[in-house]
């Protein structure tokens, strides 16, 4: 007999499941009509209106999903594991856009949403091409579906569908054993399930709402330059889809390029990271792609204006998109396993994502090769002082360079083919190593081949504005290293060379822009953003100076440390007592708690010679207690133009949770208690003051107890001295029916004690007084590094100003794309 | 020949070059046994011993922190690392630590923590409406 549950919504599911396979289904059916709208040009045009038709329900069914799934998580149906695994009734309704990207099915659907608007923008822009773009387009987008499935054929179990019910995820009678076994229980299950698992507080922030999606619509975007290239060869029209593709592959760079700064971003403001960029496998995967499609912009540019390096440009366009999906195999399959910090676990989708990387790469590989005779390749040497020559030479340093990442990146993948057990044991340093010497000769390349013409230049020229930008660039970074203190290192000082190089060059044809030439705008721009994020990074990441160093044993670096002589990177600070850091004088002043959130509002002073306070400011890095994750910590930045200053709480007392559990008892709350046995005129003293004896009073009465005849109530009037306040207190003693001994304590709170009259010692004529002190609260504390990051701005800076410079070449392209 | 051909060729030499000093400058993950032996950096694939304490106690010393691991053929070493206990420490299910054994410690100078548990473990909580129900039932 089937088990019934009650309670549960099963529609949206359905609803959501539905439109699931419909997504996948109409995917096909488009890539399917629009393949035979390609190859039979029927007059009446029937396939081509099938497939549009089915591209529409395709973004239908794709807003249906995220329609259903959003029902779901905002309505709490915890029946649904993907509500119950990505978020909780606690999570304000800003997040649950959050909850929604933060596992994989839903990232996966922000890609196929991404790709469902782009199609719409190719059915209706695309024109001629659109049948065999689209043919691509929607074999893509049939793929994405089919990773949301989770449909069992043969008894594979297809994708992930983000509509699987928990019990069924879940194996709820192993979960609670004893209370499953009822069935009654377990038809309710329900009701015992009364919150989710939550958002990962990390996310909680609002990065997480945007950077996802505009990551997301960059991977989507690099598809479409694919399917150009691919329809280019298909419909044997090689020469014709590189114009098209340029304001794509240029929008495609821009978002992309934008997410990951976002990312790098959240990751320096939010994130405990201490840096900008940390070589990690998952921001890796995604710069490789965006750093093949730069590398092919730049050949499709030789390839137009010389008919040079096509085959380049083509192999450059598709193998970019071929490493997305590389890059979505890296970070969902699980295989980073032990090197990645926040890459996903596997789903079981293993074999899934490889498929999907074979079927891509298979295609590229058959009509480049199917086509290969007829491709234009020029069997004409280029000429040395030519553009095109030094564009071509610059991409295949872009394409070694990620060669470099790709390699070490991939590391796990090779370990996993071959049982080896390769590792690296300086990542950072391993990358910053090699790429600073690509950078170096890549900034050259970008400011040099400025000077030179397609086809061919005057040399005379050439060497003269070369020479004369290269001595700017000299003085420039002579200037740059005497104000940053770079200069330890030769190939630093080559790199910012360099990198000034590039800036100058560009900056010339910038200054010519202006005069007239306004199209050329856009390419110096971004090139000079990219100078400014190479001295930006440069500065940063060699002259980032951690200033928390533990000196208080007069400089003596941890124990057991003495030998790598690395002093510790963190500093205990006292709740008011001030410690001098670098030039700083940094004191914990105060905390707040705004459950789970805990700031610590930390104050840094400069003081000059005299005294005088130079310079003062306020940081609140914020720790929070997460019952789930333990103390997770986000740091706090000051901001100058110059420089950051960045604090972060790397260790904190756990805070106990006073809504949590009620009913302390008194023993927690005091110490042992002092007895003393006393007199009137007594006075008895204590850690912090002193009690005076005043009377005795043989009347007293008790508020809410009637007295009976029998009963002796007796109250000990005191005086309780604290510092230079006194505090009246009558602790009482109660013999019941005259036999029952009772007592009545007094607290004083205000002097952090509890008094008690306990006993009447008629043998030796005294009375019995117990004084209980509260506890001494611990000191508070907090563990901080704080990290001065010298010129980060210029970084910033420079990806603002690059993102810039993609946005005016993609107005110029389209306004030649018009013009023809 | 063309000069792009020799420019190509010269490319593919570099990439070669690249690819090679890649595997060059790898080392393999290795275990404690194989620390003691030859006292050099290695990368040591291991789990924490969560029945044995760790020490932190940043009074005494905010960069001093101790604790057991137990590397893959299971042998337990006391590792000690330079800063503070990274968050989340107890719940991690591996550790990925770069150091030197010198004596009977391992000093660690990086350490990279999996914790897959965090949020894609399912273990469902569990709560009643009535709170009964959960002494007859849990």
């Amino acid at each position: 007999m089937d088990q019934t549950f009650s309670g549960e919504h099963l529609f949206a599911g359905h609803a959501g499941q539905f439109f699931v396979v419909l997504s996948f289904g109409t995917a096909l059916l488009a890539a399917i009509s629009y393949y035979f709208s390609t190859i039979k040009d029927t007059a009446d045009g029937s396939w081509l209106r099938i497939a549009r038709i089915a591209t529409w329900l395709n973004t239908v069914s794709v807003i249906g999903i995220g329609a259903s799934l959003f029902y779901i998580i905002y309505n709490h149906l915890f029946e649904y594991h993907y509500a119950w695994a990505h978020s909780s009734r606690a999570l304000p309704v800003y997040y649950i856009v959050s909850c929604f990207w933060e596992g994989q099915e839903g990232s996966f659907w922000l890609w196929t949403f991404w790709q469902a608007v782009l199609a719409n923008i190719l059915v209706w822009k695309a024109k001629t091409w659109e049948s065999p773009v689209m043919t691509i387009v929607m074999v893509s987008q049939a793929m994405l579906a089919s990773m949301l499935l989770g449909v069992e054929i043969f008894g594979e179990r297809i994708g992930s569908s983000p509509f699987i019910l928990l019990r069924d995820a879940v194996n709820l009678k192993e979960m609670a054993p004893v209370l499953f076994a009822d069935p009654a229980n377990y038809a309710n299950y329900l009701t015992y399930i009364q919150d989710g698992n939550g958002l990962n507080p990390l996310l909680q922030n609002y990065w997480m709402v945007i950077h996802p999606p505009t990551l997301f619509l960059g991977f989507a975007s690099m598809i479409v330059p694919f399917a150009y290239a691919i329809a280019g060869l298909w419909q044997r029209r090689f020469s014709e889809w590189v114009k098209p593709v340029f304001p794509w592959a240029l929008f495609a760079c821009m978002i992309l390029g934008t997410g990951i700064i976002m990312g790098s971003f959240w990751a320096y403001e939010a994130l405990n990271f201490g840096g900008f960029w940390a070589w990690d496998p998952v921001e890796n995967a995604s710069i490789i792609p965006w750093i093949t499609l730069i590398a092919a912009m730049h050949v499709m540019l030789a390839y137009k204006n010389s008919g040079h390096s096509y085959f380049t440009a083509t192999f450059l366009v598709l193998i970019s998109f071929v490493l997305v999906l590389y890059a979505s195999f890296l970070t969902r399959s699980g295989i980073l396993g032990e090197t990645s910090v926040h890459a996903f676990t596997d789903l079981g989708m293993f074999w899934h994502l490889v498929i999907d990387i074979v079927l891509f790469g298979l295609l590229a590989i058959y009509f480049l090769v199917s086509r290969w005779k007829q491709l234009p390749i020029t069997r004409k040497d280029e000429e040395t002082y030519s553009r095109e020559f030094w564009l071509f030479i610059g991409s295949l340093v872009l394409v070694v360079a990620c060669l470099q990442v790709i390699g070490t990146t991939s590391l796990p993948v090779v370990n996993a083919m071959f049982g080896t057990k390769f590792t690296i044991k300086e990542p950072i340093e391993t990358y910053n190593k090699w790429q600073t010497n690509f950078a170096t000769v890549i900034a050259i390349l970008s400011g040099l081949s400025q000077f030179l013409k397609y086809k061919n230049s005057d040399p005379g020229k050439f060497y003269k504005k070369l020479g004369i930008t290269a001595a700017i660039s000299a003085v420039l970074t002579v200037g740059a290293m005497l104000l940053t203190g770079v200069y330890s290192n030769p190939m630093l000082a080559i790199l910012s060379f360099a990198a000034f190089f590039t800036i100058a060059a560009n900056g010339d044809i910038l200054l010519g822009a202006i005069r007239g030439k306004w199209k050329l705008a856009g390419s110096s721009v971004a090139h000079i953003g990219f100078g400014l994020i190479l001295v930006g990074a440069l500065v940063a990441a060699y002259k980032n100076k951690v200033i928390s160093i533990n000196n208080s044993g007069a400089g003596i670096p941890v124990k057991d440390f003495e030998k790598t002589n690395k002093s510790g990177e963190n500093i205990m600070l006292y709740k008011d007592e001030p410690v001098q850091m670098d030039k700083y004088t940094v004191t914990y002043v105060s905390d707040t708690t705004d459950y789970p959130n805990t700031f610590y509002k930390v104050n840094y002073k400069v003081f000059d010679k005299d005294g005088k306070i130079e310079e003062e400011f306020n940081l609140y890095p914020n720790a929070q207690q997460n019952e789930k994750m333990g103390l997770i910590s986000s740091p706090d930045t000051k901001h100058y133009l110059t420089h950051d200053i960045y604090t972060h709480a790397t260790a904190a007392p756990q805070i106990a949770d006073h809504q949590e559990h009620e009913g302390h008892t008194e023993s927690e709350e005091y110490q042992e208690p002092l007895t003393f046995e006393v007199n009137v005129g007594d006075t008895v003293r204590y850690k912090g003051g002193f009690i005076v004896v005043v009377s005795v009073n043989k009347n007293a009465t008790i508020k809410d107890i009637p007295l009976e005849a029998n009963d002796i109530a007796v109250g000990m009037n005191l005086e309780v001295h604290a510092g230079e306040k006194i505090y009246p207190a009558e602790p009482l003693y109660l013999l019941k029916g005259g036999n029952q001994p009772m007592d009545f304590g007094r607290r004083v709170d205000d002097a952090g004690l509890m008094v008690r009259f306990t006993k009447i010692n008629p043998d030796k004529n005294n009375l019995e007084l117990l004084v209980y002190q509260k506890k001494v609260q611990e000191r508070k504390w907090i563990v901080m590094k704080a990290i001065v990051f010298p010129y980060i701005n210029l970084f910033w800076g420079g990806t603002i100003i690059m993102v810039a410079g993609f946005l005016l070449s993609i107005l110029r392209r389209n306004k030649e794309l018009k013009r023809n | 020949m063309k000069k792009t051909s020799i420019i190509g060729l010269i490319i593919i030499a570099i990439s070669i070059g690249v690819i090679i000093s890649i595997y060059a400058d790898t080392s393999t993950y290795g275990n404690f046994s194989e620390a003691q032996e030859k006292q050099s950096e290695l990368v040591v694939v291991s789990h924490l011993n969560k029945r044995k304490k760790f020490t932190y106690d940043p009074h005494k010393d905010a960069n001093y922190f101790a604790f057991y691991a137990i590397d893959n053929k299971g042998k337990e070493c006391q590792v000690i690392f330079n800063g503070t206990k990274p968050q989340d420490f107890e719940k991690s299910e591996q550790l990925v630590i770069t150091g030197k054994m010198s004596g009977e410690n391992f000093y660690a100078s990086r350490i990279l923590m999996k914790c897959p548990s965090k949020y894609n473990k399912d273990q469902v909580e569990i709560k009643a409406n009535g709170s009964s129900a959960v002494k007859s039932g849990i």
